[in-house]
């Protein structure tokens, strides 16, 4: 059984169709890399998948359980539970202004009762060393760098021990020399065996990372394969001219 | 001097009364406030009857808010003070007395204006941060209070503080229903004596409450600095 199916997924805005047939099968595991245009709806798809937008029809199925039927949803309580095996880390890092490190990534486990306080405090601690920041507990998110607030969201994200973690455009709010660092930490992640789905421009990292790269354009999947198939040795003429232009 | 003593000792009387209507207006003008604030920034429900109910409410509160904004305040207090008793059938029942129907006229219209401040608080919060607070599987209950609310009050502090200290300086309006406040008492004072100076007592102590009010809310301010 794959951990996310998606099958006949359409997305419209008013008259805009963003997705117009999204069909695609994630295997646990498998590290994602979608590319495309911008408007090419590669964003939305993702922001489907952890309902923060709703679709109009198909279905999207999560490790067994379905967040969508046919167009259809399932109640708020069912839906919550579905949507806690999936993390997200959003373009413009979204740390609440408002808590230091410490209590931004222990709210969340907190009010779900994951554990007790010290375990979850323990976990923050140690979560937040994997990203390279254990010193910066106890300071506000106003004082960090934009790469050092990504890997704070990225901890964040974590906490919650999802099965799947979606990355929408981490490293576009970034300056240049602030990625390596983002990008670093989620190549981590990759060999950890989590399953990710990353929108990204970067080109260079999806071929080194990804072992499944989708090129989406005008709302639908135009080619997915490993980055071999789809990067490296790409014949289709379209394609190419995008590659070429982001690289 | 000894004048000026008996007069501090009377105006002190009056003080009670101004901040006794001050302290009750911001007690419940606050939370009505921040309920209609709430209302305002509802999202339509999706089904037939939770739209139509989601209607009928909001008419409702633009209205008050409507009302409450676009009449003066002073026409407010006379009303609740003279009207609301020749109001048919519930009339009888909302017959009040000199200091309540001053509290209650003040309490709508202030919960009207920080509804309103509130609002704009609640609007400027980025979208996000519900966004964050969905995908972390915070219920929308906790959304309001631990994510959106702190935010919102940091934007609207400063606008708050200014309410709050018009709302001090208009206490004085419930001298038209006849409630002797701070004003009121200089008024009787300067009429007995003859003398201007008194004005000059009740200006000083204005300020002296402004300016705890001013101090109070900076310190506010800092600590929602963030």
């Amino acid at each position: 059984m794959s951990i996310i199916e998606v099958k006949n997924l359409k997305k419209s805005f008013g008259p805009l169709e963003v997705l117009k047939d999204i069909s695609i099968n994630i295997e646990k595991g498998d590290i994602v890399a979608i590319l495309g245009p911008s408007g090419s709806g590669k964003s939305t798809f993702l922001r489907s998948l952890i309902d923060l937008e709703e679709i109009d029809a198909g279905d999207i199925c999560i490790e067994g359980s379905y967040l969508v039927k046919n167009g259809v949803y399932p109640s708020e309580k069912e839906k919550r539970k579905i949507l806690l095996k999936t993390g997200m880390v959003f373009q413009h890092f979204n740390l609440f202004p408002h808590l230091n490190i410490k209590k931004n990534l222990m709210l969340a486990p907190l009010l779900a009762k994951q554990d007790t306080k010290e375990n979850i405090e323990a976990l923050a601690r140690e979560t937040l060393e994997k990203v390279g920041l254990s010193d910066k507990m106890d300071v506000m998110p106003s004082t960090l760098s934009g790469g050092q607030k990504q890997r704070v969201a990225i901890a964040r994200a974590l906490m919650l021990r999802p099965d799947i973690v979606l990355f929408d455009e981490p490293t576009s709010a970034l300056d240049p020399e602030l990625t390596g660092e983002v990008l670093n930490v989620i190549r981590n992640l990759a060999k950890e065996g989590n399953t990710m789905l990353i929108v990204t421009h970067e080109v260079g990292f999806a071929s080194e990372v990804a072992n499944k790269v989708v090129f989406m354009e005008d709302g639908y999947i135009q080619a997915v394969g490993s980055p071999d198939e789809v990067i490296r040795n790409q014949t289709n003429e379209r394609i190419n001219a995008f590659l070429n232009k982001v690289k | 001097m000894s004048d000026i003593a008996s007069w501090v000792s009377q105006m002190l009387v009056g003080c009670k009364l101004t901040i006794e209507l001050f302290a009750v207006t911001l007690v419940f003008s606050i939370p009505l406030g921040l309920i209609l604030s709430f209302v305002r920034t509802a999202k339509c429900p999706k089904n037939t009857l939770g739209r139509v109910l989601y209607c009928c409410v909001e008419w409702i509160v633009s209205g008050f808010i409507l009302i409450m904004r676009g009449t003066p305040l002073m026409l407010q207090i006379f009303f609740v003070y003279f009207g609301l008793p020749y109001v048919p059938v519930i009339g009888p029942y909302l017959t009040f007395d000199r200091f309540p129907a001053g509290a209650v006229a003040f309490v709508l219209n202030y919960g009207a204006y920080y509804a309103e401040i509130f609002r704009g608080g609640l609007l400027s919060v980025d979208k996000g941060q519900y966004e964050a607070s969905k995908v972390l599987g915070l219920t929308s209950m906790q959304t309001k209070f631990r994510i959106v609310m702190p935010q919102m009050i940091r934007i609207a502090l400063p606008s708050v503080a200014n309410e709050t200290i018009i709302l001090l300086k208009d206490t004085a309006l419930v001298t038209a229903i006849g409630l002797s406040e701070l004003l009121k008492v200089t008024t009787n004072i300067v009429n007995r004596t003859t003398n201007i100076s008194a004005f000059a007592v009740a200006a000083v102590f204005y300020l002296i409450f402004s300016y705890i009010l001013t101090v109070i809310f900076r310190k506010l301010e800092n600590k929602f600095d963030f």
